[in-house]
């Protein structure tokens, strides 16, 4: 058993018999009472979320997680494939599973994963991630006058941002993957 | 994150910011045009609250011979405004900086985080509530922003906003008469029934928000805003016992989008008995092995004198005073200025709302 400190994103509860992955924790102080955590978690087998809202001081059963960073090689079909570069054993993980963060993916890159009974269980990606800008529209004048700050762009893995006015085709730039925003040039 | 390089870069970041100091503006335009005058208290005081979760971070000070004196951080400028309404003021309000340790760098709190604390004395927390609705609406219409956004509720200022008794929540999404849960044993067997841990040193409150924070507070205040008042008198340490029902004590809190955005009382005005709840609050933080100091012994002076009670005859006798009862009311309120700028702004997280805050200053640079 484990205690709410150890609740954090990614790690696997065992709830009422299942496995929930902890997608979002928060410290909540309900008025001038003790503390609680509230707590947002994916079941494994369905992609369901439910929130659970723990007193900190309760018990948690925590299951144990491998962390192992992995380098992301393409997708195929619902699955996307990741290989451990230190023994270069190759996982699939359903793309459900992991969620919105799919379209962070890119080839290359390398992630963090939690593999319970050598099960791809949950993600962490990087908090930002570089790109190369494949598609700018280029700035037209009068566009700041008109208000136009920023501009759609996309990037080298199709996923498409709002950049400021001044980013150019082929350029390098740094994606925040907690609010998928740019972030600065790279 | 909101640092300036994130200002520069992200206009969106820019544009919640560029909002953040209108808000503010337009809470003191409404406070002005409402007559109530604004205060300045001291940040670092010499006794903190006694709330026993609350953590003020300690501050020593130095005089000129080297002596230390040992402060704190305020976590509330509670005492101090009260204090103000017994020397005589009597609509106050106080927009400043308030700090508690041991929270989470983000999310719904930050270390530092601004308060916005107003009192009515004479004044009732019915008053208080008319105030905070009035409030948001004036933003709203000052700022042009129609809707609160918070995850994905999006709710709309100008209607009429809901009013419950925390009794009527229960019966409503829990379905139970909570007049037969005010006793810690009855709700631990149905906190346990509900499929809830039940630990042996849970006081009555905890085992109150295990069930409250789990089937009723996410869905308070999902289409409109909600004030839940009425609280059990086990839980309300500053507030006064209701008239009709003393089971209940006169406290409310407002919810938008399932997040608690204030919480207001209709004061404790009784030196006496507001020292004996402070003294047990104090022994209770002992009992948790947590760091003690006195009860602010001015504090418990200011409301001997009494509040609420200015314009009245100082020679009044006391069954006279009873008479005007409603005059030696006060009311007053704590509310989050960054939940309500968050809610104002549509922001994702509090830390987009403030400028370097103490994540942002922890994780840039290094």
């Amino acid at each position: 058993m484990a205690s709410t400190s150890d609740i954090r994103k990614g790690a696997v509860i065992r709830h009422q018999n299942d496995l929930y992955a902890v997608v979002e924790s928060q410290h909540v102080n309900p008025g001038k009472g003790a503390a609680f955590v509230r707590t947002r978690m994916k079941h494994l087998a369905s992609g369901k979320v439910i929130e659970i809202t723990y007193k900190t001081s309760e018990t948690v059963d925590i299951v144990s997680v491998q962390w192992q960073t992995m380098q992301f090689l393409y997708k195929t079909g619902e699955n996307f494939a990741f290989m451990n570069m230190s023994n270069y054993e190759q996982i699939e993980m359903n793309g459900d599973l992991i969620g919105d963060e799919t379209k962070y993916l890119k080839e290359g890159i390398d992630v963090v994963i939690g593999l319970y009974e050598d099960r791809p269980v949950s993600i962490q990606l990087p908090k930002k991630i570089q790109y190369k800008v494949v598609e700018a529209p280029p700035a037209v004048k009068g566009d700041t006058a008109a208000g136009n700050v920023t501009k759609e762009v996309t990037l080298d893995n199709g996923l498409k941002i709002q950049a400021p006015i001044f980013i150019k085709e082929g350029e390098e730039v740094l994606v925040n993957t907690e609010t998928g925003e740019y972030s600065a040039r790279a | 994150m909101s640092t300036w390089s994130d200002l520069k870069n992200n206009h969106r970041l820019k544009e919640i910011y560029e909002q953040r100091i209108k808000i503010v503006k337009s809470i003191r335009e409404f406070f002005w045009s409402n007559n109530f005058v604004e205060t300045e208290t001291p940040v670092a005081v010499r006794y903190a609250s006694q709330e026993p979760y609350l953590n003020p971070i300690p501050a020593a000070i130095h005089d000129t011979r080297s002596t230390i004196y040992k402060m704190y951080l305020r976590t509330s400028p509670e005492y101090a405004l009260k204090k103000l309404l017994a020397a005589g003021f009597e609509k106050i309000f106080e927009i400043g900086k308030c700090f508690r340790d041991f929270e989470s760098f983000g999310g719904n709190h930050n270390t530092e985080f601004t308060m916005l604390e107003w009192y009515r004395a004479p004044g009732t927390y019915q008053e208080i509530m008319d105030d905070t609705e009035k409030l948001f609406k004036y933003v709203s219409e000052s700022l042009k922003i129609e809707d609160l956004r918070f995850k994905d509720y999006k709710i709309k200022v100008n209607q009429t906003w809901d009013r419950m008794t925390m009794k009527e929540v229960w019966q409503k999404y829990v379905g139970v008469n909570l007049d037969e849960y005010l006793k810690i044993e009855r709700l631990k067997d149905l906190v346990s029934e509900r499929g809830y841990q039940v630990e042996t040193e849970d006081m009555y409150e905890d085992l109150f928000f295990k069930l409250f924070l789990n089937e009723i507070e996410p869905k308070l205040g999902l289409e409109r805003p909600i004030f839940v008042y009425n609280y059990p008198a086990e839980m309300s340490s500053l507030s006064r016992l209701c008239d009709h029902d003393s089971r209940y004590a006169e406290r409310f809190e407002l919810y938008i989008g399932g997040l608690e955005v204030a919480n207001a009382f209709g004061e404790l005005t009784d030196a006496d008995e507001q020292l004996h709840r402070l003294t047990k609050d104090q022994e209770l933080r002992s009992k948790l092995r947590k760091e003690i100091w006195p009860v602010d012994p001015d504090f418990i002076a200011a409301l001997r004198s009494g509040i609420g009670s200015a314009g009245l005859p100082a020679d009044l006798s006391a069954e006279a005073l009873a008479k005007v009862g409603a005059l030696a009311k006060a009311g007053g309120i704590a509310l989050g200025v960054d939940r309500m700028i968050l809610l104002f702004t549509g922001a994702k997280d509090i830390n987009e709302v403030m400028f370097n805050s103490v994540n942002d200053q922890l994780t840039t640079n290094n």
